[in-house]
């Protein structure tokens, strides 16, 4: 399947006029996405959109409007959830008293593809994959099943969360973040605990091959806690897929939490020194659907044919893009792999 | 193309905790709905509810779990996905081999732990709370894969409620396209402050048992559930014992209203019209419909509205939710269950509580239990935000 438009909303400047050389910071451990000047919204809908809702909106609206769609499959841990955590603040605020409605209908995960389809009015194929760290990569599956059964079609694929007060208290509660680290020297601090991110990557995927940004060649996501499958699936994978590799990236979903380091070593180790490694979440922040971030970011080094000096691990002489390969995994629990090609 | 089939099912709801516990109280018209005795709502005091008999202890106990850490809905799902297991007789390197995937729905997940969310959502400070992991509505797919040990792709669906029937469509087409050698797919709810809340403040619970389809309906009753399916290529299950065929799967959005759906129906409409485009049936060949059927005054004059616009003849329907209450995300599932259990036994159950027909539409369900011959039947799930499934099982 290919990647034909896509666009991303993130804490950088990645949407509109994209400039990944100038880095805005975190703040407090967080990355906040930069808002989308939405089109074609009503005021009275605008106003109830969660940040989610609203970034969804700016990044698939779009690329809606120039395509037949044939399907809107988004992923998304969370969906809405500051509209679920004000509801639920509610309920117990006002000791289940006659509440209003809003934020409830606004807090379900699928409010997303929902009125994605309500503004456009489109009534195709509809679906909202929500399963935490392998959520964007269940809407990729989809997609690619939704080809292989009607060649021809087009989809809006997208990975979208947000950062809310609800998760971001209950993670850093159960220590996935930690407010005194800043994407400045994120990768420095071997400590557990990383700064908390969002954003909205969206894609228009189909089966055609010209001009298009890339191919998906193969995704294999995974639940273990075991670094030695990792280790194993990874190996498969790689001599499933990749003949090769002359030309090829490693983006890699490293985040400065130290208990994750060994799980991403193995990978480049298992690959090999010869290939370089970009890492993105300096920019982006930790989010569970952070893997449709480095799909856009291996389009955008394709299309490039490089990318700024930060993003490098290590030094590199690498003139050429061909290929990519995402390792990303959430909170020690989820693995995905995603070969793309230019 | 190779026939899917299911292999083994699993249930729990208000109305039993296996599959022939269910059957017997739809049989006899045992409706599960009354006075729940281990919710903790100011609403129990006067709203009815689908509840399961037992306390979540209780139900913890009986399946050996002696973590702290698992929520209602976790418990629930694995009741009922042990049983689907047990009954398509999957070896532990069935379950633990990268060909056996595991699709769940749910809409409230780990958020039926309404108060215990509320304080760790607003803590300062250290908390020692043992739920931290448990509130996502993934959670419970997750509890699941932990402990059988599933080693291939693991998703969750939450399209409000149709996401379990969405979990069937999707492990029917993981199968097709080979991506998975054996499925198991289906849905959970529990009960939870947070859903009541939210029905109740849109005004659409019931005071009173649910009427289905009937002119002088009040709303919906809450319900909750799990079931699971076990889908299997058919030249892979030779010497199974064989349910049904899961033979058609549609999917649309309504694109109308972000929680009712569009006077003509148009979502339900193109849901249940490609479900038989895939099936590859005409609508005269629908036996029988397991209705989405709420009891709302939105949902059953457009669900109807869509059947009359499809159907030359509107097929005999009736809504299991008079017994079950609405089980929101186990919903899909749940009913998938009612619809193999009628082509097994080919008898259709009735619809509780339907006195007159809606005006505009002059529809009525089924309301005496029958033995009916029956191969293809039909179950609709419609849920908020626009999401549309409908889902066909056939007599092999």
């Amino acid at each position: 399947m290919y990647i034909h438009q896509h666009i991303c909303i993130s804490p950088q400047q990645t949407n509109g006029v994209v400039d990944l050389e100038i880095i805005n910071s975190s703040q407090d451990g967080k990355l906040l996405a930069i808002e989308p000047q939405l089109q074609g919204v009503p005021p009275s809908m605008l106003r109830r959109m969660s940040k989610a809702v609203r970034m969804g909106m700016g990044a698939g609206l779009p690329l809606i409007n120039e395509k037949n769609i044939d399907g809107i499959i988004i992923g998304t841990a969370n969906g809405g959830m500051e509209d679920c955590i004000r509801f639920l603040n509610q309920i117990i605020d006002y000791d289940e008293g006659l509440l209003t409605p809003a934020n409830f209908v606004q807090s379900t995960p699928n409010a997303i593809a929902g009125q994605l389809s309500l503004i456009t009015k489109n009534r195709t194929y509809n679906a909202t994959h929500v399963h935490n760290g392998l959520a964007f990569e269940n809407a990729l599956t989809d997609a690619r099943m939704s080809l292989l059964e009607k060649p021809g079609t087009q989809y809006l694929v997208g990975g979208v969360d947000e950062i809310s007060s609800y998760n971001y208290n209950i993670d850093y509660l159960a220590g996935w973040y930690d407010k005194t680290k800043s994407n400045d020297d994120l990768y420095s601090t071997h400590t557990p605990g990383t700064i908390a991110g969002e954003g909205a990557a969206m894609f228009i995927i189909n089966d055609i091959a010209d001009n298009a940004f890339g191919k998906i060649e193969a995704i294999d996501a995974f639940q273990s806690t075991d670094k030695e499958q990792v280790e194993a699936r990874f190996k498969n994978f790689l001599d499933s897929y990749i003949p090769d590799t002359n030309h090829t990236l490693l983006i890699s979903g490293e985040n400065g939490d130290s208990r994750f380091l060994p799980a991403y070593a193995t990978c480049e180790f298992a690959i090999g020194s010869s290939i370089p490694v970009a890492r993105f979440k300096h920019l982006t922040g930790e989010y569970p659907t952070s893997s449709s971030f480095a799909l856009w970011l291996a389009c955008h080094a394709f299309h490039e044919q490089g990318l700024p000096a930060h993003f490098y691990k290590n030094e590199h002489n690498l003139t050429q893009i061909d290929r990519a390969i995402l390792y990303n995994q959430y909170q020690g629990k989820q693995h995905s792999f995603i070969l793309v090609s230019r | 193309m190779s026939r899917i089939v299911v292999t083994g099912i699993g249930i729990i709801t208000a109305i039993g905790t296996t599959a022939d516990e269910n059957r017997d109280s739809l049989v006899h018209a045992k409706t599960g709905i009354g006075k729940a005795r281990f919710f903790n709502s100011r609403y129990t005091a006067h709203l009815p509810f689908g509840e399961i008999n037992q306390a979540t202890e209780q139900l913890a106990e009986r399946l050996g779990i002696e973590n702290n850490t698992a929520t209602r809905t976790d418990l629930l799902a694995l009741h009922a996905a042990k049983q689907a297991i047990t009954d398509a007789n999957l070896s532990k390197e069935d379950l633990s081999g990268s060909d056996t995937a595991l699709i769940g729905g749910s809409t409230v997940g780990g958020m039926c732990l309404t108060d215990e969310m509320y304080a760790d959502a607003n803590a300062t400070g250290i908390s020692n709370s043992p739920y931290l992991t448990s509130y996502s509505n993934s959670a419970n797919t997750s509890f699941l894969q932990l402990y059988f040990n599933i080693g291939g792709l693991i998703n969750t669906f939450n399209t409000a409620c149709s996401s379990s029937a969405n979990a069937i469509m999707y492990g029917a087409r993981l199968l097709k396209n080979g991506v998975a050698k054996r499925v198991i797919a289906g849905g959970v709810d529990s009960l939870s402050k947070y859903t009541v809340n939210g029905f109740n403040a849109l005004m659409i619970l019931s005071g009173e048992p649910c009427k289905p389809f009937d002119r002088e309906r009040k709303g919906l009753n809450l319900g909750e559930g799990a079931a699971f399916l076990i889908l299997e290529r058919e030249e892979d299950a030779s010497g199974k014992k064989i349910y049904a065929e899961v033979k058609g799967y549609g999917n649309s959005n309504d694109a109308f209203h972000p929680s009712s759906t569009s006077a003509e129906g148009e979502g339900p409409y193109l849901s249940m019209k490609r479900a038989l485009d895939i099936a590859g049936l005409s609508p005269a060949a629908i036996d029988f419909i397991n209705a989405h059927g709420t009891a709302t005054e939105n949902n059953d004059e457009t669900e109807s509205a869509a059947m009359l616009r499809l159907f030359d003849q509107a097929p005999a329907f009736a809504s299991t939710k008079s017994y079950t209450g609405h089980t929101l995300g186990a919903a899909g599932a749940v009913e998938a269950v009612y619809s193999i259990l009628s082509l097994q036994h080919q008898e259709v159950y009735s619809s509780l509580h339907f006195k007159d027909a809606i005006d505009s539409t002059g529809l009525k369900p089924v309301t005496q239990y029958e033995k009916r011959d029956l191969n293809h039947v039909m179950s609709n799930s419609f849920g908020f935000g626009g999401n549309c499934t409908s889902l066909i099982f056939s007599k092999m």
